[in-house]
This record gives structure tokens, C-alpha cells and sequence, in this order.
């Protein structure tokens, strides 16, 4: 079957099979920024933007998708510049071995679209569903943190 | 995987339609809500999917001063719906924020949540202890206790879930959920829910279900006896947490023993009782 996605703002006809999952047919076509981890909606390394809602695209059949929304991280950064989120994670140093930061980036993208001022404890129930094995999650939630500020202080001018 | 063997997946734009098609298909199709049950555990005779997504049976309403949510409507959606906010101090927001995670429940609808009739769900324990009703339909619409539906965990025999109905808060009333779990979002060890409604400062409707026991929730008539006629004082609350204790049916499964269940049972009715004695106080300050 036939599906119409948008993805990253690029509108294209994607031949998929009935019972492929959203996971499988973004890598297929070559979003390789979206990882599989667990396959089961535990560790959130597969979390794209779908209609503006982080979501594990592992357990999304992608026909259910056909013409909605998506954005992965590829899409975060514009013209060559990366996202408010992504620079804050390089300068606050929450990046390790990096296969949890693309989900943990369109959790805090979420995050950061609903609620422009979260709280520690906001932040840190975004990001509950992406596994890190690497931290202890204290640097990715100071960039969350870090970004939100540095977001509203582009808005504010 | 089960999901290799999908042929095809169909969005019917009519309830109507969506009986016919799962007539049509016979016992090869399934109903395809959020996904999140169905992506792990298709099961193998599956061949055709009927995507409820185009159905109109994604909302959140007051009618009457109960709460209809739409079967389709997802998890997330009902967290941030403002109507729940204010609907028995919160309390299902507060449960829900416990179940899962963000990223599942922007996927997870509640009316698959229902239908996969987890012994261990959240949302299910607590729609009991609510006396929550669901409306299926089959070319009729039909309404049916959630407990009546829930224990046989038939897959509706040819009906589609459309809609849970939360009853209209009863005056005096409140409600409290406890969950234990291992790590933030695992599935609960044990959880528990109670409502409360005091008249006279006496309470005149108690519900306490426990689940997650391992087996599928139930509510625990023995306690809602001893709470029935008497004030919600600490001595009641003891003597009902207590009472729970003796009279829940808990095994031991790979979570956890059965003493150790029968210990959070304790627990977890003593706290849920308590929150509704400090919600009622509050209120009345």
C-alpha cells in the first residue's frame, strides 16, 4: 500500500507494507537519526515528532500514519543550524555514546512546544520514557533546562 | 512476527462501516486502536487491520456532569483535558501520569487501554473503583458496567468499544489511586483504588479495587462492608486496610511474592484512604 507522510516538512508517497511500522519506514527511506532499541516501547532511542507528539515510531504502524506529520531530528536543526535543543546539549555535554540523543531531543522537543518554562520535575517526566545508559540523566536535564531559557529568551526579543 | 502476516489495513469513516468490514472479514480482523497492545502481540490468525482512527470517537465531553471519553481518544489527550483536571480533585490525571510513558501515552487510546484488560492496568483498577460504564456497539449502541465487560476479557464478540462514561462526581465524594511498581514505568506490582462518598460525615458508598494482584482487579466487598454506615476516622481506615489484607486474592508471580502483595495491599488501601479523609477535610476548610 501507498501512504503520504510528511516528514520534516518534505511531502512524499512512500510504498510501505501493510504491517511495517512507522521505525521501519523512516530508516528505510533514510531518516537513520531514528534508532531501534528495545522494539517495545521502553527505551524511546525510535522517537519522532508525530503530528507535533513525541511517540515511539517502533510500535506505530505506519499505515496508521498516512497523511500525518513527522519530525525527526533531521529535521530539528534549519538552514544548517542546529536546534536551541541540540546546542544545548553539545554545550552542557549531554551526549555520551549518542544512541539515546535523537529520541531524547524530540521528548524535549514535545516538551518544549507545550510548555516553555518546564520544571525539573516536568523535565524529568518528558524524558521518563528514553532509556540512557550511558548518564545519570543530570546533564540531559540541564540542557533541557538550558534550552528552555535560551528559547524563551529569543522570544522575548 | 504477527504483524508480517497484515495484508491490509482499512479506515472505515462510519461506526456502520466499521461493523460491516469486521463482519465481512470474519474472525482474520482485528481492531486497530493506538497499536501499542496489538505492534507486540498480534496475534498470528490476523490478516486484515480496521484503523479506528477516522472514527468519530476521539473526544473528551461533559454530559450531565459525567465525563464521555472517546474510546479513540489517547491517553495524552485525556491528561491534558482540562475537564479531568477539575473531575474528583484530579485524581484520574494523578493516575494516569503513572502510567507508562509520555511517548506511549501520545499513542495509547483508552479504549484499547480497556480492551486489553491488563490484570495489572491503572487505568482499569481505578475506572472500576469509579463504577465506570463503557458503550459498545454492534449496529446498537449498548451500555455496559466496565466490570461487566472487564472479567470475561472477551474482545466484545463482534462490537467495538466506543466510548467510557465517567459518572457524575456523587456529592461528598472523592476518590484515591496507589501504585507500586519497580522502577518509574513499569507495570504495577500492585495498585489500588477507593472512592469514598460521606453523608453525615458516615460513609454511604465505598468502593476499594485492588489489581494487579497478579490476577485481574477486583473489588474487595468485604471492606466496602466494613467502611458502609461508619465516619472515616483512622481506626476505620486501619481496620479497613487491615481487613483488605485478609480478604485479597494475591499470588506470587515473578514481581513479587504473595506476602509481599498482601503487604502492599495493607499499604496501599491504608493510603488511598487516607488521601480521600485529607481531600474531604480540605474541602470543607
Amino acid at each position: 500500500m501507498t501512504i503520504t507522510l510528511t516528514v520534516n516538512g518534505v511531502r512524499r508517497d512512500v510504498e510501505i507494507a501493510a504491517g511495517e511500522t512507522l521505525l521501519e519506514v523512516l530508516r528505510r527511506i533514510g531518516y537513520k537519526s531514528v534508532k531501534k532499541g528495545c522494539g517495545s516501547g521502553d527505551c524511546g532511542a525510535c522517537a519522532v515528532l508525530l503530528d507535533g507528539r513525541a511517540v515511539n515510531s517502533c510500535l506505530c504502524l505506519a499505515a496508521k500514519t498516512d497523511g500525518r506529520e513527522v519530525v525527526t531530528i533531521e529535521g530539528l536543526a534549519t538552514e544548517g543550524n542546529l536546534h536551541v535543543l541540540q546546542e544545548a546539549f553539545l554545550s552542557e555535554g549531554a551526549v555520551q555514546c549518542g544512541y539515546c540523543t535523537p529520541g531524547m531531543l524530540i521528548a524535549a522537543a514535545d516538551l518544549l512546544s507545550h510548555i516553555p518554562d518546564p520544571s525539573e520535575e516536568e523535565i524529568r517526566q518528558a524524558i521518563s520514557g528514553n532509556l540512557c545508559r550511558c548518564t545519570g540523566y543530570v546533564k540531559q536535564i540541564e540542557a533541557i533546562r538550558v534550552a528552555a531559557e535560551r528559547m524563551r529568551g529569543t522570544d522575548d526579543g | 512476527m504477527g504483524l508480517d502476516r497484515i495484508k491490509d489495513v482499512v479506515k472505515p469513516t462510519s461506526l456502520d462501516e466499521a461493523i460491516s468490514l469486521l463482519r465481512e472479514r470474519g474472525p482474520s480482523a482485528g481492531l486497530l486502536g493506538g497499536g501499542v497492545s496489538l505492534v507486540r502481540y498480534a496475534p498470528a490468525h490476523l490478516t486484515t487491520l480496521i484503523d479506528l482512527s477516522a472514527l468519530p470517537i476521539d473526544y473528551v465531553k461533559e454530559d450531565a456532569g459525567c465525563v464521555r471519553i472517546g474510546a479513540a481518544t489517547t491517553l495524552r489527550d485525556i491528561l491534558d483535558h482540562p475537564l479531568l483536571a477539575g473531575y474528583l480533585d484530579g485524581v484520574i490525571v494523578k493516575m494516569l501520569r503513572q502510567v507508562a510513558s509520555p511517548l506511549l501515552r501520545n499513542l495509547a487510546t483508552i479504549g484499547g487501554a480497556l480492551v486489553s484488560a491488563d490484570p495489572w492496568s491503572d487505568i482499569i483498577t481505578l475506572f472500576l473503583a469509579l463504577g465506570a460504564r463503557v458503550a459498545v456497539y454492534d449496529g446498537e449502541s449498548a451500555s455496559l458496567p466496565l466490570a461487566e465487560i472487564y472479567p470475561t476479557r472477551s474482545r466484545l464478540g463482534g462490537a467495538i468499544l466506543t466510548e467510557v462514561v465517567l459518572p457524575a462526581p456523587l456529592p461528598g465524594a472523592a476518590a484515591a489511586f496507589c501504585k507500586f511498581n519497580r522502577t518509574g514505568f513499569d507495570i504495577a506490582v500492585l495498585n489500588c483504588a477507593c472512592q469514598v462518598q460521606l453523608q453525615d460525615e458516615r460513609c454511604v458508598v465505598a468502593s476499594v479495587v485492588i489489581g494487579g494482584t497478579p490476577r485481574l482487579a477486583t473489588s474487595i466487598p468485604e471492606v466496602e462492608d466494613i467502611l458502609t454506615g461508619r465516619p472515616l476516622t483512622g481506626e476505620t481506615i486501619e481496620q479497613a486496610a487491615a481487613a483488605a489484607r485478609d480478604a485479597a486474592g494475591v499470588r506470587e508471580d515473578r514481581r513479587a511474592s504473595a506476602e509481599y502483595r498482601r503487604q502492599l495491599v495493607l499499604v496501599g488501601v491504608g493510603r488511598c484512604l487516607r488521601q480521600i479523609k485529607d481531600d474531604l477535610v480540605g474541602r470543607d476548610r
